[in-house]
């Protein structure tokens, strides 16, 4: 436990010296803009295969819970909603980890072991402004691409199953989506994958950024990033949910509305 | 222009590497630094340029304290310091052209030049470093991954000479090379340091080298200074890892270099 805390507090305290040197340094967006294409790019089929069957999975879940009373109608909202709210950008996240933030990891990893990063560093560049501001905002930026790109195709999967397998057409499916999806359902969404892709981003960086010891230091560096991202994901969604939930209770009983 | 190291000591956890050690270095002088692996050899050079913070005692750099310096600083401190790394340490994603021209598009190295240098003049040195290290022009387009591990070293030191640094810094600069090449790294070594006074501290193991060109040769045991002296006097050393060191180079020499060497213990 005191290791978890630890850890959280290191890379806390990277994030912000990366922030501090975006700012303290002349801006050059063009590596930025490249990363969130290059990290766009290398993640997109995964995300798009694993939305569709996030929202395939789900309908048929959610109809066999309604269907036992007579409730099926409600299947596209609820559907949406779940994804939306949830699973989507939490399944995303997790994958974003393991493909991106892996890589990052053992990118930066073998880069500090073979002595890259020093080599930079005497060449008179700074290597978080060189290196790691263009992966930490890109894998950010690039998150939220993703995450909207992924929760569209999952809502486009689960029509289709609900559908062939369910019987839903899609406008019955469509026409309870209104019922349990706001625009601040997608807000929040996003919302969440902005951290999300920050705790990936600054995660995978951080244990690539600072590994030692050779090649046994770049898996070790590869493992805690993977471990690391998806424990404070699952920490940060606690908090974000709860919070989320409790601005949204706040609003109805000041807006009168019963929830 | 000088280095000097004044009582630093650095441990890492319970291990102290180095323990209170104090040297100075002269302009144009070549030291080389010698000791068994793990003995505080690199960390001594890695210190120097700032990428490790000494536990205590103070490094100068031309009269600055480099343990006291700000990034900035040390930035600048840097821009007068090669380092030739243990790895090569070429960016994979770069060319070797790119490589080489790195530290001469850097803020540090535009600010100390007065204005960015005009491409062909960046083109015009970065092959002519090449050339010192005997390398040709038709590598400048290969990514390191496409160049044999000596090549791949001699483009790192090409890469480090680049900016006409005042002080180098060798980490094993001649490992991994085959002897034509060694020998002419260690000839490069002294033509830099006899005809435009840089400075040089070179990491190594290669004793035979270190007596053929240094001026003055530092062992380090146990974190501690063993001798720091002239190459001609080392040889009069009785310390035990010393003369380990001299019958070990001495072995792989051939007879009449042997006799050669020998000379100066005789004398």
């Amino acid at each position: 436990m005191m290791a978890f805390f630890q850890e959280l507090g290191a890379t806390s305290l990277f994030f912000v010296r990366v922030v501090r040197t975006l700012f303290s340094t002349q801006g050059n967006f063009q590596p930025i803009l490249a990363q969130i294409a290059f990290v766009s790019y290398r993640s997109l089929s995964t995300v798009l295969f694993a939305g569709v069957f996030v929202g395939a999975i789900l309908v048929l879940q959610i109809d066999l819970i309604l269907a036992k009373y007579d409730a099926e109608i409600f299947l596209g909202g609820l559907n949406t909603s779940t994804v939306i709210r949830e699973v989507g950008p939490l399944i995303i996240s997790f994958l974003l980890a393991g493909k991106i933030g892996a890589f990052t990891a053992a990118e930066l990893g073998t880069m500090r072991v073979t002595e890259q990063i020093d080599a930079i560093e005497c060449l008179g560049t700074n290597p978080i402004h060189y290196l790691v501001v263009p992966r930490l905002f890109g894998i950010i930026l690039s998150s939220l691409i993703l995450l909207f790109l992924g929760l569209l195709i999952s809502v486009g999967g689960a029509m289709a199953v609900a559908w062939f397998a369910c019987g839903i057409n899609t406008l019955e499916f469509a026409s309870s989506i209104p019922k349990f999806v706001s625009v601040s359902t997608f807000f929040a969404a996003l919302f969440k994958a902005l951290i999300y892709g920050a705790i990936v981003a600054t995660v995978s960086c951080h244990r690539g950024f600072t590994a030692s010891g050779g090649a046994r230091g770049v898996g070790q560096a590869v493992t805690q990033a993977a471990i690391y991202t998806n424990l404070y994901i699952l920490f940060a969604n606690f908090g974000i949910t709860h919070l989320l939930d409790l601005a949204e209770k706040l609003t109805q009983s000041a807006l009168g509305v019963s929830p | 222009m000088s280095i000097r190291f004044e009582q630093v000591s650095k441990s890492f956890g319970s291990k102290r590497v180095l323990d209170g050690v104090s040297f100075e270095v002269e302009r144009g002088e070549i030291l080389f630094i010698l000791g068994r692996s793990g003995m505080g050899k690199s960390v001594t050079l890695k210190q120097m340029i700032g990428l490790l913070k000494p536990d205590s005692g103070h490094i100068y750099v031309d009269h600055q304290d480099v343990t006291q310096l700000d990034e900035n600083q040390l930035a600048r401190v840097r821009q007068k310091c090669g380092m030739v790394f243990q790895h090569p340490a070429l960016l994979d994603s770069l060319t070797v052209y790119e490589n080489i021209a790195f530290g001469l598009k850097t803020v540090q190295f535009i600010r100390s030049a007065g204005g960015a240098l005009p491409e062909e003049e960046i083109k015009r040195r970065v092959i002519e470093k090449l050339a010192l290290v005997h390398l040709g022009p038709e590598i400048l387009d290969r990514l390191p991954s496409e160049l044999s591990y000596g090549m791949q070293k001699r483009v790192s030191l090409a890469r480090t000479l680049a900016p006409n640094p005042s002080y180098l810094l060798f980490d094993e600069p001649t490992t991994g090379l085959d002897p034509i090449t060694t020998n002419a790294v260690n000839d490069l070594i002294h033509d830099l340091s006899r005809k435009l006074q840089v400075t040089s501290l070179v990491v190594s193991h290669d004793m035979a080298c270190a007596l053929k060109i240094a001026d003055r040769i530092l062992v380090l045991d146990h974190g501690k200074i063993l001798a720091h002296t002239s190459n001609e006097l080392l040889k009069l050393s009785q310390e035990p890892l010393i003369q380990d060191f001299l019958s070990e180079t001495l072995a792989l020499l051939p007879p009449e270099e042997r006799f050669d060497s020998l000379a100066g213990v005789r004398q």
